[in-house]
């Protein structure tokens, strides 16, 4: 089955039969929501709706401004969790919103030092989704700050130190990669 | 002891007298006095009513949690349903010790009316009517406890019925701790004139009853006899 | 009031929202990680389990906490309708002993305990009140109108899970270096093995002179257990996402038989529940194809 493309964005599969979701939908809300984060890129969003687990990972075609930004989720990722098997707006606006801000970072140069997203330690992962979680609050995306609060302390330690590289993170917009992971160094 | 020939270990220390150790058998601040208006199958009576409504209270309680859906609430009806357990089971031993060797012989209601407020305090089940819920155990029922414990613990004897008096006292700490509880949630419930006349025509409702009833123990709960000079 | 209260009428505000175990078993999409997802066998994060090392352990964490404190809203439901819906008597049909409902009242002020820590716990993992689905399983599988099925149902079957559950919060927090966490699943697991013993006393007690009662009361536990294993998520097998814990369970009155017959019971449904996903994604693929 054919994916179903909307403007920038392309939703595999185009026609969902495990979870109540609609392509068409999915496609609206990340081309809205990529263009309140200032991507223009394509960007191709598969889809895998045999799981109701929640990984979700990125990458790009090529390593500049015009790259492709290609995005694989389990199905659980854009999930609405108080109606299990429909679609969540505000889920896959934080999904893929951070995907789409590590897309980005991936375009810059001082990113290169970034592994693939399968590749990334825990604490390399927690440090991003920190560092993109916090510049989606700011775009006006609705994001429980202590969420990510948490996820940050499982893999930084619940310690004022830990704490300190949150809010590092979490302030900052103009990043390079060896700053996203400088507080590794401290666990 | 009794002998005159002491030895050296019976001695008091080289220069001082024995101090007498006779004292009255109450000191100067123990004012406890010895009469009671109740005898002890009157005071059998009454604890078995406070059992009654006690138990009677706990369940409404209970049942009540899974129908109000304010989560705070919720919480602290599961909280006073174990201190009002807690109370009937104080009563249920005590029972014994007032010559009632079967506690569920006198666990019963003060009378009908008792029994027709309990169904009507109870009536309220809907997840709308936390008002009504709450003003028939915290504005009603609870306010009759503290004055019929009150009453109970000022008149009975302090020396002969001192271990109701001490359960009496912990009931009404809890009584009122409750109190304060159920009466702070209903004021952030009550929030418009609308509000206030649905608790205020419950409490009318169930205040009625509870007038015909006389009190938790019946007529008498609080005195009220000729001889009391009300 | 009435009697006896129906599941699909539990109040909660606007934020919850409920559904059932029929609604959640006609969810075919696979809850396990498939095996080829698994970056080492060796890894503690290879099964299900729910460990810090897991990549998704945070969101998993605040799932199963937000699973916890609504079953708690459900178990503070379900021991103050014990409470209520039977009188006190000698515990033949509709009557329980007047210290059995003592016991319960006092589950109620537990449970209600329960709710507030995790609901601060909640706070504290960055989740919202009824961010995720409410499973009515526990006060409808639980609340039988029979109070020694009751027994067997809410303070074995429930409150038993709840031992095994909050032994895998308890090891989460500790492995993850949570100083609350940690903390307070101790306290609560005190508690719950005392409501699993509450239960296993009262329903041997009760049912003393009435062997078929007990009977049936076992295998109404049973039944209840095997809808508990949640598709095969709890048993001691490589699979399950928690594991038994055996010595709470010892101390609260389980027998090894009966452990092992739990954890046989997770096993079956694990196979079920397999075949089943297994069936239905076969079903999705060839409409794919198609």
């Amino acid at each position: 089955m054919a994916a179903l493309v909307a403007g920038q964005v392309s939703v595999d599969p185009a026609e969902f039969t495990q979870v109540k979701y609609d392509a068409n939908e999915i496609a609206a809300i990340v081309g809205s929501l990529a263009e309140t984060l200032g991507v223009s890129n394509s960007i191709s969003l598969v889809v895998d709706e045999t799981t109701l687990l929640a990984k979700i990972t990125c990458s790009i075609d090529a390593p500049s401004s015009d790259a492709t930004i290609l995005i694989n989720a389990m199905s659980g990722a854009i999930e609405n969790t108080k109606h299990l098997t429909t679609l969540g707006v505000n889920q896959t606006q934080t999904s893929v919103g951070r995907m789409l801000l590590r897309a980005r970072d991936r375009m810059r140069a001082d990113f290169a030092g970034a592994g693939a997203d399968d590749d990334l330690t825990l604490a390399e992962s927690a440090a991003w989704d920190t560092y993109c979680a916090g510049r989606l609050a700011r775009a006006g995306i609705e994001i429980n700050t202590q969420r990510w609060r948490y996820n940050h302390r499982n893999r930084f330690g619940f310690s004022n130190a830990g704490d300190a590289d949150f809010e590092r993170l979490w302030a900052a917009d103009e990043l390079s990669w060896s700053e996203v992971v400088a507080g590794i160094a401290d666990i | 002891m009794g002998d005159t020939t002491t030895t050296s270990d019976d001695e008091a220390p080289s220069g001082a007298t024995a101090a007498s150790t006779a004292r009255a058998p109450f000191a100067p601040w123990d004012r406890r006095d010895l009469p009671g208006m109740f005898s002890v199958a009157e005071t059998a009576r009454r604890v078995g009513n406070y059992k009654w409504t006690e138990m009677k209270l706990f369940e409404a309680l209970g049942g009540w949690i899974a129908t109000v859906p304010e989560l705070d609430i919720k919480m602290r009806l599961g909280a006073h349903c174990y201190h009002h357990a807690w109370h009937a089971d104080l009563w249920n031993q005590r029972l014994p010790e007032l010559r009632e060797m079967k506690p569920e012989r006198l666990t019963v209601p003060a009378n009908d009316a008792i029994v027709r407020f309990i169904a009507a305090m109870t009536e309220p089940e809907a997840p709308e009517l936390t008002i009504e819920k709450l003003v028939g155990v915290y504005r009603v029922l609870i306010p009759r406890f503290i004055s019929a414990y009150t009453y109970h613990r000022n008149n009975t004897s302090e020396i002969t019925d001192a271990p109701t008096i001490r359960s009496i006292n912990f009931i009404l700490q809890d009584e009122f701790d409750d109190w304060r509880d159920g009466e702070m949630m209903l004021q952030s419930l009550i929030t418009t004139p609308e509000d206030v006349q649905r608790a205020a025509s419950h409490q009318a409702k169930l205040e009625t009853i509870m007038v015909e009833a006389g009190g938790i123990t019946g007529p008498g709960s609080i005195g009220g006899s000729s001889s009391d000079g009300f | 009031m009435r009697q006896f209260f129906p599941v699909e009428d539990l109040a909660r505000d606007e934020r919850f929202v409920q559904t059932n175990m029929a609604e959640r078993l006609a969810d075919t999409r696979n809850p396990m990680e498939p095996a080829s997802n698994r970056k080492s066998a060796k890894s503690r994060s290879a099964g299900n389990r729910l460990t810090p090392d897991r990549p998704d352990a945070s969101d998993r964490a605040r799932g199963l906490m937000h699973g916890i404190m609504v079953g708690e809203i459900q178990a503070l439901e379900g021991a103050g309708r014990t409470a209520h819906d039977f009188e006190a008597g000698d515990g033949s049909g509709d009557t329980i002993p007047f210290e059995l409902k003592l016991d319960m009242a006092r589950q109620a002020w537990d449970e209600a305990r329960h709710v507030e820590i995790s609901a601060k716990l909640g706070d504290w993992m960055g989740t919202e009140l009824g961010e995720f689905q409410e499973n009515t399983v526990l006060f409808e599988a639980a609340c039988s109108n029979d109070p020694v099925l009751r027994l067997a149902g809410v303070n074995r079957a429930l409150e038993g899970l709840a031992i095994d559950v909050f032994t895998q919060m308890k090891e989460f927090g500790d492995l993850a270096g949570d100083p609350y966490l940690e903390f307070c699943e101790d306290w609560m697991l005190a508690d719950e093995v005392t409501h699993v013993k509450m239960g296993s006393d009262w329903l041997r007690k009760v049912t003393e002179k009435d062997p078929d009662r007990r009977t049936k009361a076992l295998e109404f536990q049973q039944v209840v257990d095997k809808l508990f294993s949640f598709g095969g998520a709890r048993g001691d097998h490589e699979e399950s996402s928690f594991k038994l814990a055996r010595r709470f369970r010892e101390l609260a009155g389980f027998t090894d038989d009966e452990n092992d017959t739990i954890n046989k019971l997770g096993v079956d449904a694990f196979n079920e529940r397999s075949q089943a996903v297994k069936q239905a994604q076969d079903a999705a693929s060839a409409f794919a194809d198609a």
